[in-house]
């Protein structure tokens, strides 16, 4: 735990002096550490406790949402509507996970991606909330201690925040007894309740946990955009691209969605500058030679390595 | 003596088909159950009904006089109910040490409690030299005793055993029973589903014989193993 801790240590100071090596490479940085921070909360559920879910998209949405209506329609201040949101996310990972975590194998899969579609509807017809179709634009924010929320460098600096927390929580949770939980419910669900866990009430506290966080990322998404528009937001895509992030990196790993982001969209980002329309092709044989030749992901194979050879060493002695 | 567990009229049916019909049997602290019969005579079906992995349709549990007829497995493992597998189902993606620490955090507080009673249970079974190897990697008679230190380190009262011996070599099948013995004599109660004859004569206090989902015969390993109805129910008659 604390050799991680201080990898993320090492991490934020690397984060920190960013801002000023490369002040022309902003956007992507952000992109790259707003999905650091969304796989791996992703992956709390999707890995950790083994659930798929390619709804996650709707909850990105919601934070963002809650930021830009709280601000433009209340004058509320984003971090309350942020922490409101995570709530409201919490609220209906809870709801769904109750009717759905009694279904096994793809149907919750399946209920996910119809959770963030009805979302996504949401935002598109219901204009006197939402704005409808053209979206929400923030026009307005508050500068708390003369901070401008609308400075690239600030958006920075909130999305490594988001990203850090992320992986701080799951550095925690993987040494602690609702880790083994989560584990023991992926692995095997009758093994488990012979261990005396519930695992409906394990998926949910993890749906619950993810889905908060991820709404907090989407808040921040929300102030970095500035203008909402339903059609990317709760978009299907967005889902399958956090989720592969986290699938690519290594699911159920501490570092693995971090490094699918930086991979992912990290070089996605360089791709499409460079070669344009090629880059999906580049995206899509990425992904194939993960699964194909590294099935548990980038970090998942080389932690597993570790893990035997530690373990060949101490016999050998 | 306390009474450990008892059960009255279960009866457990899967469509049309009856697969445990009205069985009662009782169990008092520190004493071995053997629960034997020909394949598909219902001994498994029993063993999940009792442990809650099965509904039981009719019939009522009680463990240490407390009713868990209707509580799921994990509550009745809370209350004092320790299980393994048929097919040993350890945590593959996981270490030995960490396979066990998965129970031993239900009756523990913190995980350095938990480790410390994790690693305990590990070397009671002998596999604590390969704490730190994957689970995966483990052959059949460390599976099995990987099985036992998961059951034992949710601290059961009661320990449902479900064909712990079968497939083991004659060394290892002499290990494990001299370990189930020694299981006993720390006041452990024990249910145990066995095939293996030696096992369940060398280790029970009572037997019950299963056939067709009905209990056939019951009393000690010496008594049932020469009741007529019981040779009848294995080798069939002319």
């Amino acid at each position: 735990m604390i050799r991680h801790f201080t990898v993320l240590g090492i991490a934020v100071l690397a984060g920190l002096a960013y801002p000023h090596l490369f002040p022309n490479a902003l956007t992507i940085a952000i992109s790259v550490l707003l999905f650091a921070g969304w796989a791996t909360s992703w992956d709390i559920l999707g890995g950790w406790a083994g659930q798929l879910s390619l709804g996650h998209a709707g909850f990105v949405g919601l934070g963002a949402y809650f930021v830009a209506i709280g601000q433009s329609d209340y004058g509320l201040a984003p971090w309350w509507a942020m922490m409101l949101a995570m709530i409201a996310a919490a609220a209906l990972a809870f709801a769904w996970g109750r009717i759905t975590f009694g279904l096994r194998g793809p149907y919750f899969t399946l209920s996910t991606i119809a959770v963030a579609e009805i979302l996504r509807m949401i935002a598109i017809n219901e204009g006197w909330l939402t704005g409808g179709a053209t979206g929400v634009f923030i026009a307005t924010l508050p500068e708390p201690f003369g901070i401008d929320l609308f400075s690239r460098v600030v958006h920075f600096h909130m999305a490594l925040a988001f990203s850090v927390l992320t992986v701080a929580i799951v550095i925690i949770i993987s040494q602690s007894r609702f880790g083994y939980q989560l584990r023991a419910v992926r692995e095997d669900e009758s093994s488990a309740m012979a261990a005396g866990i519930n695992p409906v009430v394990v998926k949910l506290k993890a749906f619950m946990l993810s889905a908060a966080l991820v709404a907090l990322g989407g808040g921040i998404y929300g102030i970095f955009l500035s203008f909402l528009e339903p059609h990317i937001l709760f978009y299907l895509f967005l889902s399958i691209q956090i989720a592969l992030t986290a699938i690519i990196g290594g699911r159920g790993t501490i570092w693995g969605p971090s490094i699918g982001a930086l991979l992912l969209i990290g070089s996605g980002e360089i791709f499409r500058a460079a070669f344009a329309q090629a880059n999906l092709l580049i995206y899509g044989l990425l992904i194939l030679v993960v699964i194909l030749f590294l099935p548990r992901g980038i970090f998942g194979e080389i932690q597993r390595r570790a893990v035997r050879r530690r373990y060949a060493r101490s016999t050998q002695g | 003596m306390l009474e450990a567990l008892r059960a009255e009229g279960i009866t457990v049916r899967f469509g049309g088909v009856t697969a445990v019909d009205h069985v009662s049997l009782t169990l008092k602290d520190g004493e071995i159950l053997g629960l034997i019969g020909p394949n598909g005579a219902g001994k498994t079906t029993l063993f999940n009904a009792l442990t809650g992995f099965v509904p039981a349709g009719e019939g009522r549990i009680t463990l240490y006089g407390q009713d868990v007829t209707r509580d799921p497995p994990y509550q009745r493992t809370r209350a004092g109910m320790g299980r393994t597998f048929q097919t040993e189902r350890p945590f593959e993606e996981l270490t030995v040490l960490e396979n066990v620490l998965v129970p031993a955090f239900l009756k523990t507080k913190g995980r350095h409690e938990a480790r410390a009673l994790a690693l305990e249970m590990l070397d009671q079974v002998g596999l604590a030299d390969r704490a730190e190897q994957p689970a995966l990697d483990l052959n059949l008679a460390r599976r099995r005793r990987l099985e036992l230190a998961k059951a034992l380190a949710v601290r059961p009262r009661i320990l449902f055993l479900d064909e712990i011996m079968a497939g083991l070599n004659p060394p290892a099948l002499r290990e494990m029973i001299g370990f189930v013995a020694g299981l006993r004599t720390q006041g452990l109660a024990i249910v145990m589903v066995e095939h293996i004859m030696q096992a369940i004569i060398e280790l029970s206090d009572h037997v019950i014989v299963l056939a067709s989902g009905k209990m056939i015969a019951e009393g000690t390993p010496q008594a049932v193993t020469s009741d007529d109805r019981v040779i009848e129910a294995y080798l069939g008659t002319d």
